[in-house]
């Protein structure tokens, strides 16, 4: 697997901190208090999915870059 | 101004009937309201109420705490097994006592997590629509709503063949301590008697649960406190909590949706015809007319909020249902849209406490919608019927909803 690239969706984003407290090397909260990525290679890609199936808000997305492929959500999980 | 708002009175049959309209009144003229009546501030504006919900850091979620303060020591004798329990809800619990409930049970409650109860909503949601659809009315409320959150909490705690009806009752008893009948004079009473039945009820559950552990949510808790993360306070506490708001506030979620929807046919048709929106018009009914119309939340510290200064110990009556409908968020906010999109309400409140049973409410309000649309016309309130809401400052609960409709 190639670098994996985690994005937050602020559309969805409600600050919930669950992120920030399963992975606080990778999230932290940014001054609107939503979270915010710091560091995406500080977990493996298996962490960042358990992590982004956390969210309430389905907000983080995790994405292989190097191929395109969405590791999460599922499609099933998208608004 | 409208007579309410000058009065302050939050339980004024016109704002129980329609806070949506107190609220726009308020926000219109001071989004940050001293309610003298209430002896609180009432916010109305979207990024006031996202803010304070956001910053656990300086607002305190601890009622317990500020509650026990205000009581005289008889007073506190008094409701003694009220507190026993309830300082244990995790809603009551500011960090990081509260995190480590949280982290351990968001788990059963993520997106994915509650897909597996998706069959069996369905399957309710279909048995319900089998009894009224060739009859063409029902009451949407006792029908079709109650039993989808009651179902799935009791499968969630791993006992099914608990007693509903007594559940509801002892539930409504406690709920009495909160919101509903502020005037009752026995209201304490009530609820110790209903939190007394129900840990009664439930106690023997948990201990059955320890010797015979299973991948439901009591053992998940019990392991947790035999590892010595959490407390059986914590674990007794939590199961009450569960228990007592897991289905009240999906059932009305449900009532409410429904009702907004036959108030606009041509969205009921749009969902209908392009059922694939179901998530967005989940999203939209429940920032439209959704179940819990406030929070509250105590000052840890003087604090400045928009221009007002609140003082430490202050606390806030954080309008949901205000904040929802603020127009500087929300394009034409009084629009039924469900195609709307950004829709980042604040019906499950946000922040560190937003609503852990959103998940499962949104998949549930998702089968109750689609099962509806699909089988149904758009329904109509029969001609004799009036809508009447419990008096309460806190939910938007409908005491029924009777409908006619024809089959399709």
């Amino acid at each position: 697997m190639g670098n994996i690239k985690v994005t937050v969706n602020y559309n969805r984003c409600v600050g919930s901190r669950l992120c920030v407290g399963f992975l606080p090397a990778v999230f932290e909260m940014n001054k609107d208090s939503q979270s915010s990525v710091i560091r995406a290679d500080a977990a493996t890609a298996t962490e960042l999915v358990q992590t982004a199936e956390q969210c309430p808000q389905c907000a983080i997305r995790i994405e292989d870059s190097e191929t395109g492929e969405v590791l999460f959500p599922t499609a099933d999980l998208e608004l | 101004m409208q007579a309410s708002v000058l009065k302050d009175d939050l339980m004024a049959p016109e704002v129980v009937a329609d806070p949506h309209s107190y609220y726009h009144n308020l926000r219109e003229n001071e989004r940050v309201h001293w309610n003298q009546r209430w002896k609180g501030w009432v916010l109305t504006g979207y990024k006031e109420v996202v803010d304070i919900l956001r910053d656990p850091d300086h607002f305190s979620s601890d009622r317990m705490g500020y509650l026990e303060n205000e009581l005289t020591e008889q007073e506190r004798e008094e409701i003694a097994p009220i507190f026993k329990v309830l300082k244990y809800w995790m809603v009551f619990r500011d960090p990081p006592s509260h995190t480590v409930l949280r982290m351990l049970l968001n788990k059963l409650f993520t997106p994915t997590a509650v897909e597996r109860y998706r069959p069996m909503v369905r399957k309710i949601v279909q048995k319900a629509l089998d009894k009224v659809v060739d009859r063409g009315k029902m009451e949407v409320v006792h029908d079709l709503a109650y039993d989808i959150p009651m179902s799935v909490v009791l499968e969630l705690i791993g006992a099914p063949d608990l007693d509903r009806d007594k559940i509801k009752e002892w539930s409504e008893a406690i709920g009495v301590f909160f919101f509903i009948k502020a005037d009752e004079p026995r209201r304490r009473e009530i609820a110790c008697e209903g939190i007394t039945a129900l840990v009664n009820y439930i106690e023997p559950i948990i201990a059955h649960r320890r010797e015979h552990p299973g991948t439901d949510m009591i053992s998940l808790l019990i392991a947790a406190e035999e590892a010595g993360q959490i407390t059986y306070n914590d674990v007794l506490g939590t199961c009450v909590l569960l228990i007592f708001g897991g289905h009240e506030t999906t059932m009305n979620l449900i009532a409410n949706g429904t009702l907004a929807l036959m108030q606009h046919p041509d969205q009921w048709t749009l969902l209908h015809n392009k059922p694939e929106l179901i998530k967005k018009a989940v999203e939209e009914l429940l920032r439209y007319d959704g179940s819990v119309k406030s929070t509250v939340r105590w000052a840890k510290e003087d604090i400045m909020i928009a221009d007002k200064l609140v003082k430490k110990g202050d606390r806030l009556l954080v309008c949901l249902s205000g904040a929802n409908r603020d127009p500087l968020q929300f394009p034409d906010p009084d629009k039924l849209d469900i195609t709307r999109d950004p829709n980042l309400h604040v019906a499950f409140a946000h922040g560190i406490h937003v609503c852990l049973g959103a998940s499962l409410a949104r998949m549930e309000a998702e089968e109750a919608f689609a099962g509806m649309v699909k089988r149904i016309s758009c329904p109509k309130l029969p001609e004799d019927a009036y809508l009447n809401y419990y008096p309460s400052v806190v939910h938007r609960a409908l005491k029924n909803l009777p409908v006619t409709f024809h089959k399709l």
